[in-house]
């Protein structure tokens, strides 16, 4: 019996759509996973330190404005600067198809979308015992 | 830097990098963890830790946070280990303590560390104890331990912190209640949270008047009764002073502290034997033909009940003599 997968999950900045992640995390709850509720208006030292701290299997970010191709940017960086770059960065929520390349340029392993099923969440999930 | 032994010597130089791997390792059940541990718990004992129980929603959290807070003003570092249930169906869980403490984050003389209870019924996890080695050997002045939110029953907590703050809100039962067995008997310190929410100096008293009523208050340990409101901070040095009471009376009682001492640590080897049989015991059967076999005998009432336990317990023991499970 392999140990549950821990996920760590927030958002960063003034975003206060806060009911997308709330559901993700009670989503992946009912299939088994650890979530790591960090909520909204995290700062990037903050949660670049969540993440020292709790060494998850994998960090999801939730962004329902603007602004989130920097934020991530900026999160994946301290990631790396922090030794933290191992662990990869998951993104849902009011993604745009035209700012997948930069997204992924920036180190983002995983994109979800609107429209995106919990079993594709969970299928990328399982692939990524560390 | 996976190996066990490497990470726990980084751990005793202060690392919380190597804390938080290390736990990772422990909650896996990884390989190579006996001697990190043996040595992490030789070097430990320099932490004062404090556990924080209450029932659900209660605010204990929150009140960790204004502890965090408080203590960080007098200059004490603090490590703090926050257990969240698991799911009975889906075995999974949504850890939401951190939320509440989060501002300390990027405090470097702060750590927080969130653990999901992974089924254990006590308030805590299985892998609680090593976690909190773990911490314990950090290097930091104050460990917290919060349970889950529990009911009146889950007390293992008290197996492992000598100090324990018992919260219950200002909407508290009345004076049944609180002359209960059970949990309100684990409190080194009760504490009336949300005082706004209820009548707290109502609450108050009734507590006071149950430890007054309580037998093992003559002579011992008498738990005071402390009304804090994390959200004001109104309270919360009447909490610290209580805390620093129960420790400078355990030291002023070295036999009476080194006797409950002991007793945890029996009481946590107790938990820790008793999980390692459960899972062992999960785990016969499945693929045992005989005793397949006497079930089904059972079942059709052929054989008596009684026979297949005894069976199983005589299982269990060959299993112990030629080799326990290795679990931390």
């Amino acid at each position: 019996m392999t140990a549950p997968i821990r996920c760590l999950l927030g958002m960063l900045g003034t975003d206060v759509h806060s009911k997308g992640i709330r559901t993700l995390a009670a989503l992946l709850r009912e299939r088994g996973v650890e979530v790591i509720y960090l909520g909204e208006h995290n700062t990037i030292p903050g949660m670049v330190a969540a993440i020292a701290q709790e060494d998850p299997d994998v960090v999801g970010l939730s962004f329902s404005s603007g602004g989130y191709v920097d934020y991530t940017a900026q999160l994946i960086g301290a990631m790396r600067a922090e030794g933290l770059g191992d662990i990869p960065v998951m993104l849902g929520g009011g993604i745009h198809p035209d700012d997948h390349a930069a997204l992924t340029n920036a180190g983002v392993a995983a994109l979800f979308g609107p429209g995106t099923t919990t079993d594709q969440v969970m299928d990328y999930l399982a692939g990524l015992r560390r | 830097m996976t190996d066990p032994l490497t990470l726990a010597q980084a751990v005793l130089r202060g690392e919380t990098r190597a804390a938080a791997r290390l736990i990772t390792l422990i909650e896996r059940d990884a390989a190579g963890l006996g001697p990190a541990l043996d040595m992490l718990h030789r070097r430990g004992g320099g932490a004062r830790v404090i556990g924080v129980t209450g029932p659900p929603g209660a605010g204990k959290s929150t009140l960790v946070d204004a502890m965090i807070r408080d203590w960080r003003d007098q200059g004490r570092r603090v490590a703090v280990l926050a257990v969240d249930p698991s799911s009975p169906f889906g075995g999974g869980a949504v850890l939401g303590d951190r939320v509440r403490m989060q501002r300390h984050a990027t405090d470097p003389a702060v750590f927080v560390r969130s653990m999901s209870a992974r089924g254990s019924t006590g308030g805590l996890a299985r892998a609680a104890a090593a976690a909190l080695a773990v911490l314990e050997a950090l290097g930091v002045d104050i460990v917290l331990v919060e349970t889950v939110g529990v009911g009146q029953t889950e007390v293992e907590v008290a197996a492992l912190c000598p100090c324990v703050l018992l919260l219950q809100t200002s909407a508290g039962g009345d004076m049944v209640q609180a002359i209960k067995a059970g949990i309100m008997e684990v409190g080194s310190v009760l504490v009336v949270g949300k005082p706004t929410l209820g009548d707290a100096d109502r609450t108050a008293r009734q507590l006071r008047e149950a430890v007054e009523l309580n037998p093992r208050s003559a002579g011992g340990w008498r738990p005071p009764v402390v009304i804090a409101d994390a959200l004001t901070g109104r309270g919360m040095e009447d909490l610290r002073t209580s805390i620093d009471a129960r420790f400078d009376w355990l030291a002023a009682h070295p036999e009476i502290a080194d006797a409950e001492a002991a007793g945890r640590a029996l009481a946590m080897a107790r938990t820790a034997a008793l999980a390692a049989l459960a899972h062992d015991l999960r785990m016969l059967g499945a693929d045992d033909p005989a005793l397949a076999d006497l079930a089904a005998r059972v079942a059709a009432r052929q054989a008596n009940p009684a026979e297949l336990r005894d069976r199983l317990i005589a299982a269990i023991a060959l299993r112990f003599r030629t080799g326990p499970s290795s679990s931390p």
